[in-house]
């Protein structure tokens, strides 16, 4: 069986695991939304100032709260189970890929559903639709990869997860942020479109290469 | 044990003979209880397929042990797990290992199955020599049955089973029996969560019958199982050893399990120190 | 006892010491430019430093060698602390020059971002007790965290920050005049034997550590012989 059905076969055995939980859609999409309504709470309520800072806080909320999306329960799965995919013959790069893929589509409805709360509560100029629609699965991609990475050098514990994701998330953020200021400004924005793009790259690459070692550290 | 006769060496080992002989002997009974099977109806999926012969020769016997292993340590931080444990087990042999709590069993079944290195020490799984790249040949023929389910919480158990089925190369159909087999095919809806101990257990032993080992490791295989479902136990060992593999068994149990195996070995200090009956 | 490498990190610090006190200050910012002499080498062996860690990492995964794995985390040990020395000394030397303790610019919050990578590196190699799960995790993780030291550099010439175009690495003619270029030059020679002397000491350091959790001892009782029969009826209090 090639790596692609395994992984197309644990993908969607993960999504039906989490739609059960319902875990990203239930708690993980309030959650960033409280955090994009109690900042106003904190900086003020000015209209002009909470229009222009309210991309920024929106990536923020992303890579923060996001951390949480790929650390939710239906990420982990438990030690036998993964033992008995091991056994099985399962590819640990079909595991990697599954697991990042779907972090990365939950990542993805997690942005669209925190968007839209910003949209109503900040009211920022919005542009480039077409361009959003790009940037957005890049940088759910590129979040998936990492915080899968880092759920496997910490085997899913803690907060230890979210503090190696974070700070390796900001040129994603950057990419990201001004992405969306270029976008509003009408200047040009391929540099960042490629940064993201690159990162995207290189984190799978490293997922892909470095899962054998990862599956082997986690027994 | 089951049927056979036994001789033993000066040291207390049986002869190579002896063991051929009583495996001969356990085909012999395994192959008369699938007729009885075959002839009742109930699915059984270590059947060969509908017409195929139903008798093995002793020709067909493999030759190498399934398991070889010498001086086999492990070592974490802090603490010796195993010190110096040397182990066979020959091909069609159910062997019983035992030991007190915090012994190292477990972790000598994960030795056995390549889900953990060794320290040091040696030897062959399948033919494939621990602690190499090579033993990711053998696993898919390797089946362990921990204290744990492998089972995804909430999935239901027809589709944890459907997703083993389905990575094994498997049918899903296969899934679907195989739940039959051990009577949760009423059950398959279930999600594994809510399930009793005794329910997933017995799916960890659906999951066994897709993978079709060559090698079973069982860990604690009684714990939570009422005693129609103790039989399924002895219904896998013999399938497991009537065609050639090797199984070891993990129990407190010494009276629930002697009828199953043909040797018992207790660890104890890190070392395997009763070998043989 | 003291090693030639250390004895020669030491000379050449206290020859860097003279020279970045004995050439005349900058023209414009007075003395207070000679926190450069600190800065620069503190920024360099952060990236030198974590180099290390990306190259120790890979050959770790390649070999399996524990000693590349010590190499790593000891080299991640002393970049953490040069980082930090680097983000501090840029802090003393900004206020008088910037008039703030802090600016938001690209370069610095991003050497801010790797400090706290690495510090997420360290407390991802004490999480892990047994050195082969420790090596492995920490080299994925450490080969993945290096990859964004392009990014740190080349975000000065994208992002037009404040602070100071990178006067040696930038393409055409440094802007720094010959002799606080030569001091500067010390400067970093210095801090790189002193990296060298500290890399050396700390790896051995690791290698105890991790003999004493692994080496078996004699007779060693297993972990299992902790276990013994629980206590009968009657016995006890």
């Amino acid at each position: 069986m090639t790596v692609w059905r395994q992984a197309a076969f644990l993908l969607g055995f993960q999504l039906r695991d989490e739609l059960r939980t319902g875990e990203v859609i239930a708690v993980v999409i309030p959650f960033g939304s409280i955090a994009l309504l109690v900042i106003p709470m904190a900086v003020g309520i000015e209209t002009t100032l909470l229009a222009s800072i309210g991309p920024g806080m929106y990536w923020a909320v992303v890579l923060l709260f996001g951390v949480v999306v790929t650390q939710r329960r239906t990420a982990t799965s438990n030690p036998s189970h993964r033992d008995a995919l091991v056994l099985l013959g399962v590819d640990p790069a079909a595991r990697f890929a599954a697991t990042a893929a779907a972090s990365a589509l939950l990542l993805l409805l997690f942005e669209i559903g925190v968007g839209l709360v910003m949209i109503v509560l900040y009211d920022p100029v919005v542009a480039g639709w077409g361009w959003l629609a790009l940037v957005l699965p890049l940088v759910a991609a590129g979040l998936a990869m990492l915080g899968t990475i880092a759920g496997s050098v910490t085997d899913g514990g803690g907060a230890l997860a979210p503090l190696l994701v974070a700070p390796l998330a900001i040129p994603i953020l950057l990419g990201a942020a001004q992405a969306t200021e270029g976008l509003r400004l009408g200047t040009g924005i391929l540099r960042w479109i490629l940064v993201l793009a690159l990162v995207d790259v290189v984190l799978a690459l490293a997922g892909v290469l470095t899962a054998r070692v990862l599956e082997e550290s986690s027994r | 044990m089951v049927g056979g006769e036994s001789s033993t060496t000066g040291d207390g080992n049986k002869s190579q003979f002896a063991i051929r002989n009583s495996q001969f002997a356990r085909w012999r009974q395994v192959c008369s209880c699938r007729q009885r099977a075959a002839g009742s109806g109930k699915p059984d999926l270590f059947l060969p397929a509908a017409g195929g012969p139903l008798l093995l020769t002793l020709a067909a016997m493999p030759e190498d042990p399934i398991v070889a292993v010498e001086g086999i340590a492990v070592r974490r931080p802090g603490a010796l797990i195993l010190r110096d444990v040397s182990l066979q087990v020959l091909p069609g042999e159910a062997v019983g290992l035992f030991g007190a709590n915090g012994s190292g069993k477990t972790t000598l079944l994960r030795v056995l199955a390549t889900l953990t290195r060794p320290s040091s020490g040696g030897g062959t799984v399948l033919g494939a020599p621990l602690g190499t790249d090579a033993v990711e040949r053998v696993r898919p023929r390797i089946a362990l049955v921990a204290h744990d389910p492998a089972l995804v919480a909430n999935l239901t158990l027809g589709e944890n089973l459907r997703l083993l089925a389905l990575l094994a190369g498997r049918r899903v159909d296969d899934a679907a029996r195989a739940l039959e087999a051990v009577g949760l095919s009423g059950a398959s809806g279930r999600r594994a969560a809510v399930c009793s101990n005794g329910m997933r257990r017995r799916a960890e032993f659906a999951r066994v019958m897709l993978a079709e080992p060559d090698l079973l490791l069982l860990d604690e295989a009684h714990v939570g199982l009422d005693p129609a479902a103790g039989d399924l136990v002895a219904r896998i060992v013999e399938s497991v050893t009537g065609r050639g593999g090797g199984v070891v068994l993990v129990s407190h149990e010494r009276e629930r399990v002697g009828s199953l195996i043909d040797r018992s070995l207790t660890l104890a200090d890190g070392r395997i120190t009763e070998p043989g009956r | 006892m003291k090693r030639p490498i250390e004895i020669a990190a030491a000379g050449t610090m206290l020859t860097a010491l003279v020279a970045g006190l004995a050439v005349p200050p900058d023209a414009v910012q007075g003395d207070v430019q000679r926190i450069m002499y600190v800065h620069v080498p503190s920024a360099w062996l952060a990236y030198l430093a974590f180099g290390v860690t990306l190259i120790a990492s890979v050959a770790h995964l390649r070999t399996r060698d524990l000693r590349w794995d010590r190499r790593a985390g000891a080299s991640a040990e002393i970049g953490v602390v040069f980082t930090g020395l680097a983000l501090a000394t840029g802090m003393l030397w900004g206020k008088p020059v910037w008039g703030v303790w802090w600016t938001w610019d690209a370069r610095l919050v991003l050497t801010a971002a790797m400090f706290f990578v690495y510090l997420a590196y360290l407390a991802l190699r004490r999480a892990t007790d047994d050195p082969v799960i420790r090596g492995k995790r920490s080299a994925v993780f450490g080969i993945v965290a290096a990859l964004q030291i392009p990014v740190v550099h080349f975000s000065v010439v994208w992002w037009r920050s404040l602070h100071q175009p990178p006067t040696i690495l930038r393409p055409g003619e440094p802007q720094i005049d010959p002799p606080l270029l030569f001091a500067l030059l010390m400067a970093v020679t210095a801090f790189t034997v002193l990296y060298a002397a500290l890399l050396r000491r700390r790896v051995e350091l690791a290698e105890a550590e991790d003999a004493l959790l692994t080496t078996a001892r004699i007779e060693e009782p297993v972990a299992g012989s902790a276990v013994v029969g629980p206590l009968s009826r009657g016995e006890g209090a």
